[in-house]
């Protein structure tokens, strides 16, 4: 069963170089995301992944289209959508001078939840971290933390936009065996990645993204024996990157 | 009205602030110092600092020499013409009287020189005539003659003022506009910047909870910080509150709301961190001068008198010195408590106009 349904996403956004024209960031995008699956939204830069994503969270305007969560309307009930679902931005900044616990403690507040501040700390193994301020963290630990304020409410699905973005490998595989462990629970996970490797190794279906359109969508697997060039088919062992360079082309992006 | 996870992020707000010593530290050594430098002066001037050569020794420079000494207004100090010209030039002294040895000569015009520095000029200006009202006393002694006129001055407020008095009232409402400009405009860039309010955003808090969360902490915390400076100047200096001081509290309270939302008004047209700083400096600045906080605003010219009176501090400055310096309640003000609600109006309208929520969160 799918637990986000969104047909024809649209976001437009003011054209930096004529301000009068607007252009599409998200031009028509369609999803189908299954409960329990873990989907990636691979895409260059700027190609309307995070805009995407904030939308299915109500945190922009659904220009055009429409989106359900568990059957909800995102345009008509965005405060109840933003009820059922976990959020980790991009940027993870938090109130200076106050502690981890006293974070979590003001959104369990913020949701009117009962979860246990330690409790969430231990999910993510910051248990010892728990009096320390969130800007004494490092990557990895701020990313854990960031995971670990959007299960405050025991979502349905929770929505991680670039979550290894920047963090070392063992950081990174750190978080991979988080998601996995989430996932593993039952929780249905929606990410945005650069990283073909971290593509590959965790999602059950990928779609990859390009000026705004979904230009590919499947499992990993089906992507390479589709996509990838075809002296790796024959033997193969492609793997998700050949097939991202495959469809967006080689150009560098801002 | 007030909803839990609302409560919750009000007491943060608090929290927060109360963490940050260093900021708290300063925004309260700025008022009780610039109180205090008053308050200890007692509102009065240092005597002038007077060289004199008395180059007659005769009764009647003896005579004036202590009439002049008698004066609170100046210091005087007597040695010889050399000593002191050194003196005036290392700025010791403001002033020289030279006395010339034809003083005691009743029969001819004596003149005495007066020798000064000239960047002085409009200081002597002002002394001139004290000296020269002394010169008359002692002359009219000799001659034996009564002062057909004097001139007494009478304190029309029939109660003691002193410059703090007046200050007191201007520099709460000073610090009270400081504090909740910083705490709304500036915090919300602040927040904006570093993604703190999107991720705020992310739960379902609503946007008027968080505007209202931000109020009634700002409101706790202002409300603090003025007892503070009140309680400094009332207990430490001295100062004369005539006023009830719930009225005042009350004026206080309406004010800190209208420059919150004055506030978030900045906040909301400036994009950035420095621009709202910009914006900040315009909206506080000119007020400082303009708005009768530290000189009355019949001191400044005509022409700006009237725009003076409708700036947002001029309407709090005068109606808080209006109820602790003269006692009127804060019904007595009411036009003072329009101004203030028109502000408001203002502010919220603003606000609510430009503040693009959507967009803070993305």
């Amino acid at each position: 069963m799918a637990i986000i349904k969104a047909s024809n996403l649209v976001k437009k956004y003011k054209n930096p170089e004529e301000k009068l024209k607007t252009f599409n960031a998200v031009d028509g995008v369609s999803l189908s995301i299954k409960t329990g699956d873990i989907f990636g939204i691979l895409g260059p830069n700027g190609a309307g992944k995070t805009s995407t994503l904030e939308m299915l969270e109500g945190l922009k305007d659904i220009d055009e289209g429409s989106a359900l969560i568990n059957s909800i309307d995102v345009t008509n009930n965005p405060y109840e959508i933003k009820k059922i679902i976990g959020v980790q931005l991009q940027a993870n900044e938090y109130f200076d001078n106050m502690t981890l616990t006293e974070l979590l403690k003001l959104f369990i507040a913020l949701y009117s939840s009962s979860n246990d501040p330690l409790e969430l700390l231990k999910r993510v193994k910051l248990q010892d971290k728990a009096n320390a301020n969130a800007n004494e963290l490092s990557g990895g630990q701020k990313q854990r933390f960031s995971i670990a304020s959007a299960l405050v409410n025991n979502p349905l699905v929770l929505f991680l936009d670039e979550p290894t973005t920047g963090l070392d490998p063992q950081a990174k595989r750190n978080i991979w065996d988080l998601i996995l462990e989430l996932n593993g629970a039952g929780m249905t996970i929606v990410l945005t990645t650069h990283n073909m490797e971290e593509a590959e190794f965790l999602c059950h279906r990928i779609a990859i993204m390009d000026y705004g359109k979904i230009i590919a969508e499947d499992s990993p697997k089906n992507l390479i024996m589709k996509h990838a060039p075809n002296k790796i088919r024959e033997i193969k062992y492609g793997n998700m990157e050949d097939v991202f360079i495959a469809l967006t082309g080689h150009g560098l992006r801002d | 009205m007030l909803r839990k996870p609302q409560l919750y992020l009000t007491k943060v707000f608090i929290q927060i602030f109360l963490r940050n010593k260093q900021y708290i530290f300063f925004s309260l050594l700025l008022p009780v110092v610039i109180l205090g430098i008053v308050g200890l002066n007692d509102g009065e001037r240092d005597p002038v600092d007077i060289g004199l050569v008395d180059y007659s020794n005769s009764n009647i420079s003896k005579e004036f020499i202590e009439k002049l000494s008698n004066n609170a207004l100046f210091n005087i100090n007597q040695s010889d013409e050399v000593n002191l010209r050194n003196k005036l030039i290392k700025g010791e002294l403001t002033l020289i009287l030279v006395l010339p040895n034809d003083m005691g000569n009743t029969n001819k015009t004596t003149n005495i020189k007066l020798l000064a520095d000239k960047s002085q000029i409009n200081f002597i200006e002002a002394i001139k005539p004290i000296i020269n009202q002394t010169l008359i006393s002692v002359e009219r002694e000799i001659s034996e003659k009564i002062p057909m006129f004097s001139l007494e001055i009478k304190d029309i407020k029939s109660r003691t003022q002193t410059y703090l008095d007046f200050l007191l009232p201007g520099i709460m409402a000073f610090m009270l506009m400081n504090l909740s400009i910083a705490g709304s405009g500036f915090n919300v860039v602040e927040f904006r910047r570093r993604g703190i309010l999107k991720r705020l955003f992310v739960t379902p808090i609503k946007p008027i909870d968080f505007v209202s969360a931000i109020v009634i902490a700002r409101m706790v915390i202002v409300l603090g910080q003025l007892s503070i400076i009140f309680s400094f100047a009332f207990f430490f200096l001295d100062v004369n509150i005539v006023g009830s001081i719930s009225h005042l509290f009350f004026v206080i309270m309406l004010s800190v709301l209208m420059f919150l939302t004055l506030g978030f008004s900045i906040g909301s047209l400036a994009k950035t961190q420095e621009s709202v700083g910009v914006i900040a400096s315009i909206f506080i600045y000119p007020q400082i001068v303009m708005s009768g906080v530290f000189f009355p605003i019949e001191t400044l010219p005509e022409f700006i008198q009237p725009f003076s009176e409708i700036l947002p501090l001029s309407i709090v400055a005068d109606a808080m010195r209006s109820i602790s310096s003269d006692g009127l309640s804060f019904l007595a003000v009411y036009k003072n408590m329009i101004g203030i609600s028109i502000w408001i109006v203002i502010g919220t309208f603003v606000s609510t106009k430009l503040f693009v929520w959507k967009e803070v969160a993305g």
